[in-house]
């Protein structure tokens, strides 16, 4: 592999701006809009994976592989005291866990999925400390049975100082992957200080990895010099993102037709039988009226008031506010100065959304 | 278990439950399999064993290069705490000579009432001269550690504690955490002035040290500052600040109410230059512990500590990575453990019982594969173990001669040290055109070459060594009569130069005595240029100087030779450069952005090249079509461009083919299925985000 070949030059054109005006000189690049793509419906877009195989499927296994003759070097590397942190394109899980599995089988393993949304480091440190309780019970059977550890009640620094106790042998040791230690749910300062703190524990050992360009920047001198003591590995493995990108949301696809038309559904379907009713008017006569700019507050409040829908315009705006809060309902102003309210969808997102409710 | 490492697209059965915890417990460990590991490793013939070996005399080693680092810092730092400790004595007598407080006083809930000159905290300002604080957290626990052996109570406090968030209250809790045990959460300054009244707190000193006065919230440092002053003759507290720029910051950083309550005095700790100099002298020139680092690794971590951050905290942690990377890629590295138990028998029968592979490797170490071992590999390897040892001996005395030069002109050790470890340093010129002006020693020097080297001075080639020669010639009398003395000590091993030395030491002693004391009297210094003409007579001190010169021209061309040119040098000195530079600093941003440019390089298949073609791997097309459209990006054209490579080659053809004349209507004619369309899309839209 040749690792040390990517030149400077290489990236310098492209971020030469007037390169980037030049290409754009032209004036059409912005004339072509989203809608011009045949966006296909995210539910078409899911049946269609089951038919896509994905590409080099036998060389990014045998490049799997290859890191495989590394981990010795890793393992002493983490015997060393030093944390591994891994970086390169493609998802690492599988093959950390792999290296984990194999490799650190005498010892217990946490993993972190640090992609997820919402992570409570508390809860990973109580789940260190059992790991590690548990560990040290086992290896000393009846030599440690005086002490009794409700972790769940102890403070972060009392978790940290049994994590860091200077009675436990070199042996007693707990390894913790973290996946996406620069993921969003971990992407705070104040959850990398606490990571921080624990990668410098005498019983942890932490192996990690990252994936955005930026990551180094989440720690300080103290972070990277003291505590983590990262060992970088750069590893690419060209694997497909599967579970760490699972609740990205996929771009494009929910402007398409049949999905926005579905949550704006559900949205409405959550409302009282009168504002969706309010919702129904506003909705036939931007059907009806598909030139205009829209339909003027105080005739759509004449309009639901005819209706016994609303008895006040305070009800109405309430309604109005309910739709706005979910983007269901949007404002302009009409040529003759009078603010006029619109549904920002396309007629056929309307119409599948009025058979939807109704 | 681990999930196998499959790769097709994902499917939400196949992510396991486990993908979508937050943390789960992979396995725990093993005990039975823990217990038959250590009963296998009793085995000599297991290769885990010797990989144990390594593992073990890393630790070994790297324990003595870390004992000797901290013993280095901590010696450069005794004097500071020595006057640090002195300050808080004198300071403490002061506070209770100006106004007299008994005990049931100091337990009133309010201050004494006293003239503003008993309101101000004795402060010292303690210059770090490094910006960087990340060195200095360990002086300031020490200090800490070293005050509270004398009989002072401690607090240390960070910045961190001074912020707006949490105002004075953050930072004075912290205070009472560290000084009261039971501490309860209620900031109030009445616990500490109980506190303090107890019988084995009372009549000591209360030191607050924050590390980096700097960082702190002007505001609440202000607010800490006055109330503690208020209460400073109940309560005596000094307080020790880091600063990390010049003494001028805290008047920049205080409002003038607080800096009259503040008594200053200023203390200023060694800077890492210096001290990195002490780390080098105790850690790989005088003692040898089983571990060098080459000529380029030496350079890499010259200049890493020069243009990163100049902190000793991450030099040493390179040099850790180092160490570690050495015995981790270096198998006969574990015979380290003989030469540090400095016994010659240890590491003779080690060599001679090694398994078969790995004297195997041992004749094929590159530094010996020139010269074919004739007889025994054990042997020839304990031989040449012993051969390097010796080198290596006389190389660190000869290199710490050159550093007591240097001492006089200002030249560091650590340029010496790399320069020294230079395999190419015998041909390197500078030094060449030293040693053969030293054959002939009434020739003088001239002084276009002086300037010549001095010109070179920062240059790659050897001037440093070249440098110190020089500046033997050029010592005062008593300074180069010092010079010899400690090169007496240095060279004690080394029996010829040691004799030399000694025999210089009398003849110069007897010659020059009374000059030396007349020199040192008048505090005259020699000039260099004008004691060298050719038209002068040279008196007595001067052939001393050229004897002392020749005979470190001599040292270094007979003594001092680089451990890379010792043969087997490769089990005792790292010399890869190139993984110490991709384990210390990961360089994601150029690395990530290399990987998708050049994937098929790594995933090293038949069907893709530099160019862009379909197979290649979607990530890899997308962003090289991102990189071609350069950072305008729109995400319409990217789609089309990105469709036009998969479908393009076909699609080209049948456009061709039907000879579609507008934009318009080749969509429509080449627009693929619903399905194919999304088996494009989905790639597309997972992977842009």
């Amino acid at each position: 592999m040749d690792t040390n070949d990517g030149d400077e030059d290489e990236f310098g054109f492209s971020r030469n701006y007037f390169l980037a005006k030049e290409l754009s000189g032209s004036g059409n690049k912005f004339s072509k809009k989203l809608s011009d793509i045949n966006l296909v419906d995210e539910q078409d877009l899911r049946a269609a994976v089951s038919c896509l195989e994905f590409k080099h499927k036998t060389e990014i296994q045998s490049l799997i592989n290859h890191y495989k003759s590394l981990y010795p070097t890793w393992l002493f590397e983490l015997r060393c005291g030093f944390g591994l942190l891994m970086y390169g394109f493609g998802s690492k899980k599988a093959m950390l866990e792999d290296f984990a599995s194999t490799a650190l089988a005498d010892f217990g393993v946490l993993v972190v999925n640090g992609y997820l949304h919402s992570i409570n480091i508390k809860l990973v440190v109580i789940a260190i400390a059992e790991l590690l309780w548990d560990q040290i019970r086992t290896k000393r059977k009846g030599h440690m049975s005086n002490m009794s550890q409700p972790f769940r009640s102890q403070t972060m620094e009392e978790l940290l100082d049994f994590l860091d106790g200077s009675e436990f042998k070199d042996q007693d040791l707990v390894y913790v992957v973290i996946h996406n230690i620069d993921g969003p749910g971990l992407r705070d300062g104040e959850s990398q200080k606490w990571l921080a703190r624990i990668a410098s524990c005498s019983q942890i050992r932490m192996i990690a990895s990252i994936d955005h360009v930026n990551a180094p920047l989440l720690w300080d001198k103290k972070m990277v010099a003291i505590e983590f003591n990262w060992c970088w590995y750069h590893v690419p493995t060209f694997a497909p993102y599967k579970a760490e990108g699972v609740f990205l949301p996929l771009i494009l696809a929910n402007s398409g037709t049949a999905q926005t038309a579905k949550t704006a559904a559900i949205v409405l379907q959550s409302l009282t039988p009168n504002a969706q009713s309010v919702f129904k008017v506003l909705a036939e006569y931007q059907q009806a009226h598909p030139d205009e700019e829209g339909l003027p507050v105080n005739q759509l409040y004449t309009m639901s008031r005819e209706r016994f829908l609303v008895s006040s315009q305070l009800t109405l705006n309430s309604h109005l506010t309910e739709f706005r809060d979910h983007e269901l309902l949007k404002t302009r102003r009409h040529g003759d100065g009078q603010d006029c309210l619109y549904i920002p969808l396309s007629s056929e997102a309307i119409e599948n959304l009025l058979l939807e409710i109704s | 278990m681990a999930p196998s490492a499959t790769t097709d697209w994902p499917s939400p059965s196949e992510i396991g439950d486990n993908a979508l915890q937050p943390c789960f417990v992979l396995h725990k460990a093993l005990p039975r399999k823990y217990e038959k590991r250590s009963k296998e490793f009793n085995s000599d013939e297991d290769e885990s064993s010797y990989e144990k070996l390594r593992s073990e005399a890393f630790n070994l080693v790297w324990s003595r290069i870390e004992t000797a680092i901290k013993d280095v810092l901590k010696h450069s730092t005794s004097h500071l705490f020595k006057e640090l400790h002195n300050w808080v004595h004198e300071s403490f007598l002061a506070i209770k000579s100006s106004a007299t407080c008994s005990l049931s006083e100091v337990t009133r809930p309010y201050p004494l009432l006293v003239d503003n000159l008993c309101r101000q905290l004795f402060t010292a300002f303690v210059l770090t001269k490094n910006i960087e604080i990340v060195d200095d957290l360990l002086t300031f626990k020490e200090l800490g550690v070293h005050l509270k052996s004398q009989g002072c109570h401690i607090v240390n406090l960070s910045s961190h504690e001074f912020s707006v968030k949490h105002g004075i209250a953050g930072c004075f809790r912290s205070l009472l955490r560290q000084l009261v045990t039971f501490a309860s959460n209620t900031p109030d300054i009445s616990i500490l002035a109980s506190w303090y009244s107890e019988e084995a707190n009372y009549d000591k000193p209360i030191v607050v040290i924050i590390e980096d006065v700097e960082q702190c919230s002007s505001m609440v440092l202000a607010e800490f500052i006055t109330l503690l002053s208020e209460w400073v003759v109940k309560i005596p507290v000094l307080m020790i600040m880091g600063v990390a720029t010049t003494v001028d910051a805290p008047r920049k950083l205080l409002p003038s109410n607080a800096l009259q309550h503040l008594q200053p005095r200023k203390f200023t700790l060694g800077s890492p230059v210096e001290r990195l100099d002490a780390i080098i002298e105790a850690a790989f020139v005088k003692p040898f512990y089983g571990f060098n680092v080459g000529y380029k690794v030496a350079l890499f971590l010259r200049n890493y500590f020069l243009r990163h951050d100049g902190t000793i905290t991450s030099f040493v942690r390179a040099l850790k990575i180092a160490c570690m990377k050495h015995f981790s890629m270096e198998q006969l590295s574990f015979l380290c453990k003989g030469i540090i138990d400095e016994d010659s028998k240890v590491w003779e029968k080690t060599c001679q019982s090694l398994p078969e592979g790995l004297l195997k490797y041992a004749a094929n170490i590159s530094s010996i594969k020139r010269n074919n071992i004739d007889g025994n590999v054990g042997d020839a390897l304990a031989d040449g173990i012993s051969e390097l040892m010796r080198l290596r001996n006389n190389w660190s005395a000869v290199v710490m001669c050159l550093f007591e030069v240097g001492k006089y002109g200002k030249i560091q050790l650590l340029d010496i040290f790399c320069e020294a470890l230079d395999p190419s340093l015998p041909n390197c010129k500078a030094l060449k055109r030293c040693l053969e002006e030293g054959k002939d020693h009434r020739q003088p020097l001239r002084r276009d070459a002086i300037l010549r080297d001095s010109e070179s001075l920062n240059s790659r080639e050897g001037t440093f060594i070249a440098q110190a020669v020089r500046k033997v010639r050029d010592l005062p009398s008593a300074s180069l009569h010092q010079l010899l003395k400690f090169w007496a000590r240095h060279t004690e091993e080394i029996a010829e130069v040691n004799h030399k030395v000694q025999a210089l030491l009398s003849t110069f002693e007897v010659e020059v005595d009374g000059q030396v004391v007349k020199q040192e009297e008048n505090g005259m210094k020699r000039n260099p240029v004008s004691q060298r003409l050719p038209n002068m007579e040279k008196d007595k001190s001067q052939v001393a100087h050229e004897k002392a010169a020749m005979l470190a021209i001599s040292m270094i061309r007979d003594y001092m030779v680089p451990i890379e040119s010792s043969p087997f040098h490769e089990i005792f000195c790292f010399k890869h450069v190139d993984v110490l530079q991709s384990a210390l600093i990961g360089d994601p941003r150029k690395t990530i952005q290399t990987d998708l440019l050049r994937s098929h390089s790594y995933l090293q298949c038949s069907c893709c090249s530099a160019s862009l073609t379909p197979s290649m791997h979607d990530t890899s097309i997308l962003y090289n079509l991102a990189q071609e459209h350069g950072d305008l990006i729109n995400v319409h054209d990217w789609y089309e461009s990105y469709k036009a490579i998969l479908v393009g080659s076909s699609t080209k053809s049948k456009a061709k083919q039907k000879q579609s004349p507008t934009p318009k209507k080749r969509k429509v004619t080449d627009e693929p299925n619903r399905i194919e369309e999304a088996s494009i899309q989905y790639p597309f839209l997972l992977l842009v985000p």
